[in-house]
């Protein structure tokens, strides 16, 4: 099922300060593959996607990201190796109007995908067509999450760290947001999606992956985690 | 009427050098967070290189605008270097860290400027069309200030459009909100950072080049053009372009048209007019609050009680401080009464810095009021030493409580660079007001009396500055310590269990200023004199200096700080011609080296959040 790992993660730690967060992290995520990050408040989704991206610099461990190591590059090194990053506050630039936004994210295209521009995202995202010229801090909630998604989308990453893109969005704009994800998916976009609404990752992801308190304690399909019993019983506590 | 006019159109052209100064401050700071105290220099050395240039071109307008533009070119190549071998290294260090860090910069461009180009100011011989003048209301009126006043708002127009209009630009703009996120989309920050500062530097080194036809290259136009320069940005609101524009011609005019309606007062007209802004709007005309900078600054380390062992070789040096003018000579006893004035000097920026987490860039003006009302006191009122005594603690006391009403509300960066400039007008004042102050010759003659000789002034001095260093250390301990640091760690949380932070900032400004004015009033005496010197800035940085030499989280730092700075000082004086290049070299070191300072250094658990990596 699974084919070649394109992300390979091995025993990841990292620390805020003094504060030890991650406890040896391993992931693999596969050519095309959705993997969500299932876990509670604290235990390391965000922490994970920050250290892989470079912000919060891994302390131990080791990132293989097209066979080549990332752990110790600069952010700005690793996303132009293809890693996308979309953090859970957004962070729009808020001065900037939405084409800005775009043109900062704006990388040339890599491999053999067609690159991403306003227009080809404009089209995923039919909401912000209209809104070229306006700031990024005048947007609702959801306009601002679709911009983040596709700001990130202008560098042509070909995996794409997702950070609950669902957190305080009507229902509306969620089923909005799965079927721009799953056409990425179509696009043959990799994505780690950290996420907390089952029901939205249920849709999209092909396997998920457990965090407590900073480690995986379980990876396997994401049936499986929603409807074996037993494994609910032990990682999920509903 | 007609005079005023023509005042008002100097004061236009002189607002447009200003502009350029802090256009380059202001944009520099709004992408790295990086108040550039070295922009000053860059601004002297586009003098300097200017003059290097333009004296070897023809003199016509065409080669003096290609001269104009190889200098901003040089000083745009000087500031990369800077910006790469200095600066990419301490862009995660505290904010303090960086201004001393390029507050060392700029005394070694000082010394290296002296070297190249000599100590005499340098004028520039003038071709005809720079000395042609144009009628304006039956006046005089010279062309090249008309060509400056147009200079202003063309270059902020090309700054505009650069920022609008380009992908550079934007990307500029982008790290100036958020330059963690614009790195995560794969933007290369460094090369960002050097550019941004490239342009600066050449914005620096074109104002610099411009003065030279009305004025001169000279060594001291490094530091008063980045005073003016810090309040314009204040008051322009940091990281606002038209902001700096605005305040430069609100400053550059309300300067000029002081010097005809209140000759003596110019300084006090611009500080008025900077605390009349600064009350309606604390974040200057166009300024907005500072949103984070979103790096992971490490979290402050509580101090610690002393451990017995500290206190009791404290308590050993304490009883050898006290027994010195029993075993040693005259002359090691005035360095000793030094370093009890600059135990106490430090102690009370500590007080600011640490605890209250207020960066003062100004320390020197509380030890020069006090040392003032001393002298003054001494003079006019023929005071004895002990009324006048108490009088320095008062009148520096009583000037910081007023000042501190003002800015103890303001932000680090804000509030360090007000305290510059308050220092520099209090120097002004000391330095202008010659028939009160002496002027530049100071006062002389302010022996303590006979009854105290050097070995009692000594005791006397250890007795007031060790005892005030202890009762600061008691203040920090009691619950306005605790209170105080509350509100440093989280003013808003402080607000929520009912502290006041401004009061108690305002308080911890209050005693620190005293305890400063009670060290001048004592180095008054020990020296017999005042100068204004007391009050430079370079004085300021002395506290600074002797604080982060001992680290600010530890309460023996600034004393250890004082003690070993008084030592460096003097040996470098007796050691080396060049003894600011010197001096700056250390402090580069310092900072590089010991980002917590030295007794820092020895407290600092496991592995701490030093300056791991910088982007």
């Amino acid at each position: 099922m699974r084919k070649t790992p394109m992300l390979e993660v091995r025993n990841l730690h990292a620390h805020y300060g003094q504060a030890h967060i991650l406890h040896g992290i391993d992931l693999d995520i596969g050519e095309g593959e959705i993997l969500v990050l299932v876990g509670r408040n604290g235990a390391g989704k965000s922490t994970t996607m920050k250290a892989l991206i470079g912000l919060v610099p891994p302390s131990a461990g080791e990132i293989t990201f097209h066979n080549r190591p990332i752990a110790n590059l600069p952010p700005y090194a690793i996303a132009r190796h293809g890693l996308g990053y979309v953090p859970e506050e957004r962070r729009i630039f808020t001065d900037l109007t939405v084409a800005e936004n775009l043109e900062v994210g704006r990388q040339p295209a890599r491999g053999t995908r067609p690159a991403w521009t306003p227009h080809r995202l404009f089209a995923l995202f039919p909401n912000l067509a209209t809104m070229g010229t306006r700031p990024g801090g005048r947007m609702s909630g959801g306009e601002q999450q679709m911009l983040t998604i596709a700001r990130t989308l202008m560098g042509n990453p070909s995996l794409v760290l997702l950070d609950e893109p669902s957190e305080g969005l009507s229902p509306l704009i969620v089923e909005q947001m799965s079927h721009a994800i799953l056409a990425l998916k179509a696009e043959g976009v990799s994505i780690l999606l950290a996420e907390q609404n089952l029901h939205f990752a249920a849709r999209l992801a092909d396997r998920a992956a457990v965090i407590e308190t900073g480690r995986i304690v379980w990876t396997g399909p994401i049936q499986t985690l929603l409807h074996d019993e037993a494994v609910r019983s032990a990682h999920l506590a509903i | 009427m007609t005079a005023l006019l023509i005042q008002l159109l100097t004061g236009l052209a002189g607002a447009s050098t200003l502009f350029l100064v802090a256009a380059g401050l202001t944009v520099i700071f709004g992408v790295t967070r990086v108040v550039n105290f070295s922009h000053g220099s860059l601004f002297m050395l586009g003098a300097y290189i200017g003059w290097t240039i333009l004296s070897r071109l023809p003199r016509d307008p065409g080669s003096f605008a290609l001269g104009v533009l190889l200098t901003g070119l040089a000083t745009s190549a000087i500031g990369s270097a800077v910006e790469m071998v200095l600066l990419r290294r301490i862009y995660k260090a505290p904010e303090l860290l960086q201004l001393l860090a390029t507050f060392g910069v700029v005394l070694i461009l000082q010394d290296a400027t002296q070297a190249i180009w000599g100590p005499a100011d340098l004028t520039l011989p003038r071709g005809p069309w720079l000395r042609s003048a144009v009628m304006i209301l039956g006046e005089r009126f010279p062309l090249y200030d008309l060509i400056l006043i147009a200079t202003g708002p063309l270059i902020l127009g090309t700054i505009w459009l650069l920022f609008a209009r380009t992908r550079w630009g934007t990307l500029v703009r982008a790290a100036t909100l958020d330059r963690e996120m614009v790195s995560a989309l794969g933007v290369d920050q460094r090369r960002l950072f050097t550019s941004v500062f490239a342009l600066g530097a050449g914005l620096a080194g074109i104002g610099g080049a411009l003065v030279l036809p009305q004025g001169s290259a000279n060594l001291q136009m490094d530091l008063s053009v980045i005073t003016d320069a810090f309040v314009v940005v204040v008051v322009g609101g940091l990281g606002s372009l038209t902001g700096a524009y605005l305040a430069a011609v609100l400053i550059g005019v309300l300067q000029a048209l002081g010097i005809v309606l209140l000759p003596k007062a110019t300084l006090v007209v611009v500080f008025v007019v900077m605390a009349c802004v600064l009350i309606v709007r604390p974040h200057g005309l166009l300024g907005r609050p500072l949103t984070a900078t979103r790096t992971d600054a490490a979290a402050i380390a509580p101090i610690r009680p002393a451990t017995p062992a500290l206190l009791w070789a404290a308590a050993a040096l304490l009883v050898l401080a006290i027994a010195a003018p029993l075993i040693v000579g005259p002359f090691v006893l005035s360095v000793l009464t030094d370093i009890t004035i600059a135990i106490l000097f430090a102690a009370s920026l500590h007080v600011l810095m640490g605890p209250g987490g207020m960066a003062s860039f100004g320390h020197a003006a509380w030890f020069g009021l006090g040392a003032y009302g001393t002298a003054l006191a001494v003079k006019s009122l023929a005071a004895p030493m002990p009324l006048a005594l108490l009088l320095a603690p008062i009148a520096a006391g009583g000037v910081a409580l007023v000042f501190g009403a003002l800015v103890v509300r303001l932000s680090g960066v804000y509030l360090a660079m007000l305290t510059l400039a308050f220092a520099q007008i209090v120097w002004a004042v000391a330095f202008q007001w010659s028939d009160v102050t002496g002027g530049d010759n100071g006062i002389l003659g302010v022996w303590p009396p006979a009854w105290a000789g050097p070995a009692s002034f000594y005791w006397i001095s250890l007795v007031l500055c060790v005892g005030g260093a202890i009762l600061l250390r008691r203040a920090l301990y009691a619950p306005f310590g605790f209170a105080l640091r509350a509100s440093r760690d989280s003013a808003l949380r402080a607000e929520a269990i009912g502290l006041n932070p401004n009061a108690l900032r305002l308080a911890a400004f209050t005693l620190a200023g005293s305890a400063a004015g009670l060290a001048g009033g004592l180095a008054a005496y020990a020296k017999g004199s005042v100068f204004p010197t007391t009050i430079s800035v370079g004085h300021s940085v002395d506290a600074l200096v002797m604080v982060l030499l001992g680290g600010v989280q530890t309460m023996a730092g600034p004393i250890i700080g004082a003690i070993a700075y008084t030592g460096l000082f003097d040996a470098l004086l007796l050691a080396t011609g060049f003894w600011r290049a010197a001096l700056g070299a250390c402090i580069l070191a310092i900072v590089l080296l010991f980002p917590q300072g030295i007794a820092g250094g020895f407290n600092r658990p496991g592995v701490a959040g030093s300056v791991k990596r910088t982007i």
